[in-house]
């Protein structure tokens, strides 16, 4: 089981050389986090955009350009899609968002028929290393979409299940919050969270553990919950956090990163090879973190 | 200008006794609250609740209760209405919800203010002293509006203007919070934002200011889609605001109670009513965090009776 970023790091490490495809790759070249994961030998890197940018930046990034792959295109959405094509086409593995935004980047990948969407929906996992925890906590959907259905609930649900057991996590539990630890029509993911936990005690993700519904002091202490006449095994030892909405999510995660200080990662999952997304709550130091787990992720 | 719950627990004994109506102290940590409370000179308690409960509490706790006023009722709704109704009519100062299913404090709340026709929406602030930051914050509403509208958000607003005026911020800075983000369209909390921004301009919602921000990202990362390190975030450099709005209470009841994870945040909820506090602890708090909390009841009551 990984129990920290480190022990991300060196999983990648162990893993055989991987390419990552940054389109488009912009006058910056990507963030340093990809060449230090290039210096580490986790990843072989392909540039898809203006050519004399991507040669300029080798050169200061003290590589030379003849080391790796440039494929020269100026259009924006023509490098994506490029880069989308090497991946299916088994040329490429990872593929990295450069200068796009993130909804037209977004629009490209998550692309039914052109892009890499594989599941019933994408979501994104924001992985924590908390310095007080001896293990990683992950909360999601953190970004992708707004107000899951109960439908969209059980992929982004399974999206973190397959998750976890990359992280080597065999038996994850998971709390499905709400804003109380009851179930009340009046706060339908009340309702959600308990179809989820009910879905779980039948199997039906397999062998992980959902409490729900939970409020969060419920979740993350076992004492509170107590005193809250909660009993069971997933309180104070949560791996994942179901949000109820993504106002939820993105903001704890916010909390998370810029109050508590908790380095964060964070994954799209979803699709059928790693994607790369920016998020601006992961730091520089923690991209780095980030293209481990897609080195991870392919493949599985 | 209160700055911290020190502050607060230093004028608490100044401001006190207060009378302090405790709704149902039938659980141990918050018996012992309001004895420590009585103990530091914050309050005189009235309780009200079940006989049986209350004497063997105090028994346990070892809390001589013989001298205070006793109100004997097991109905739960009948022990939220005459609390609050005293709260109105000026008999005690503040009220506090020990084991009593909140809605039942909200319903009588309600039912109060409209008699006495100020129709002030009920609606949760939780202030927040960070290590750091250098003066109160607060998460509002965490507790009661399940999806509040524009116009519910105007009067929690309000709510939270009124209780920092209190504190001595003549014009607390207020972030609309929303999950808006570079994708998924735009999201109703951030059209809230751009109207209560205007709202605030036109001064509806009393002495404030309705700041850029409507993320955390924003507040430590102003103008900027990046950061390198975490030693490049320091709270106390921000423009981070006195009143937060949460944009529903799935969100504002997750993110308020981090406090269990962050151990620079510390909590103290209530309601403010047109007559006075009402303190709110979560049935998960122990008896530090209540007595915290009878201490902002101590101060936000003394500063109503004077307003």
């Amino acid at each position: 089981m990984l129990r920290n970023f480190q022990d991300i790091r060196e999983a990648a490490r162990k893993e055989g050389k991987k390419r990552i495809v940054l389109t488009p790759s912009g006058p910056e070249g990507g963030p340093e986090a990809l060449y230090d994961a290039v210096r580490e030998g986790w990843v072989t890197p392909v540039f898809i955009g203006e050519r004399s940018a991507a040669d300029k930046t080798l050169r200061e990034k003290g590589f030379s350009a003849h080391d790796f792959e440039i494929i020269s295109e100026q259009d924006p959405r023509k490098c994506v899609m490029l880069a989308l094509d090497m991946v299916r086409g088994k040329k490429a593995d990872i593929v990295m968002q450069g200068t796009m935004e993130n909804q037209l980047f977004l629009d490209l990948v998550l692309d039914r028929e052109k892009g890499l969407m594989q599941g019933r929906v994408a979501s994104f996992v924001s992985i924590f290393d908390p310095p007080t925890l001896d293990r990683l906590t992950m909360i999601t959907d953190a970004y992708i979409n707004n107000n899951p259905s109960i439908t969209e609930k059980i992929a982004i649900t399974e999206n973190a299940i397959k998750l976890a057991r990359v992280l080597g996590i065999g038996s994850p539990k998971i709390a499905a919050l709400s804003a109380i630890e009851q179930v009340n029509p009046a706060i339908p993911s009340t309702m959600d969270a308990a179809i989820l936990s009910k879905m779980a005690e039948r199997k039906q993700f397999g062998d992980v553990i959902i409490e729900g519904p939970l409020d969060i002091d419920c979740a993350v202490s076992g004492k509170a919950a107590v005193r809250k006449g909660v009993q069971s095994s997933v309180t104070g030892q949560v791996d994942i956090y179901l949000v109820p909405n993504v106002e939820a999510g993105y903001l704890t995660a916010q909390i998370s990163v810029f109050i508590a200080g908790m380095p964060m990662a964070g994954v799209l999952m979803g699709t059928s090879h790693p994607v790369i997304i920016h998020v601006p709550i992961t730091s520089g130091e923690n991209k780095l973190v980030e293209i481990a787990l897609a080195v991870l992720l392919s493949g599985r | 200008m209160i700055r911290t719950f020190e502050d607060l627990d230093r004028l608490a004994p100044d401001k006190g006794p207060k009378k302090f109506i405790v709704l149902a102290p039938e659980d141990e940590e918050f018996m012992l609250a309001v004895k420590h409370s009585w103990q530091r000179g914050y309050i005189e308690p009235v309780l009200i609740g079940s006989r049986e409960k209350i004497e063997r509490l105090a028994g346990h706790v070892e809390f001589d209760i013989a001298p205070f006023e006793k109100i004997f009722e097991s109905d739960r709704q009948g022990i939220a209405n005459l609390g609050i109704s005293m709260l109105f009519s000026g008999d005690v100062d503040m009220a506090g919800k020990g084991q009593i299913p909140t809605a039942f404090i909200y319903r009588s709340i309600i039912r109060e203010e409209s008699k006495v026709r100020k129709g002030t929406m009920v609606s949760v602030i939780s202030l927040w002293d960070i290590a750091g930051l250098g003066h109160l914050t607060s998460l509002t509403d965490t507790g009661v509006n399940i999806n509040p509208d524009f116009e519910s958000k105007t009067e929690i607003l309000k709510n939270a203007v009124f209780l920092f005026h209190l504190l001595g911020y003549p014009k607390p800075r207020i972030s609309v919070l929303s999950g808006q983000r570079e994708i998924g369209g735009t999201l109703e909390s951030y059209r809230d934002f751009t109207r209560l921004r205007e709202t605030a301009q036109k001064g509806d919602l009393g002495s404030c200011e309705v700041i850029e921000a409507t993320s955390f990202t924003e507040i430590f990362l102003p103008g900027r889609k990046v950061f390198s390190r975490f030693s490049e975030i320091d709270i106390g450099k921000t423009d981070f605001p006195e009143i937060i709005l949460m944009p529903n209470l799935s969100t504002g009841n997750i993110l308020v109670k981090l406090d269990f994870v962050i151990p620079r945040v510390r909590r103290r909820s209530l309601v403010m009513t047109s007559r006075g506090p009402v303190i709110i602890p979560s049935r998960s708090d122990f008896h530090d965090a209540i007595t915290g909390e009878i201490a902002l009841g101590v101060v936000t009551a003394d500063r109503v009776r004077k307003a």
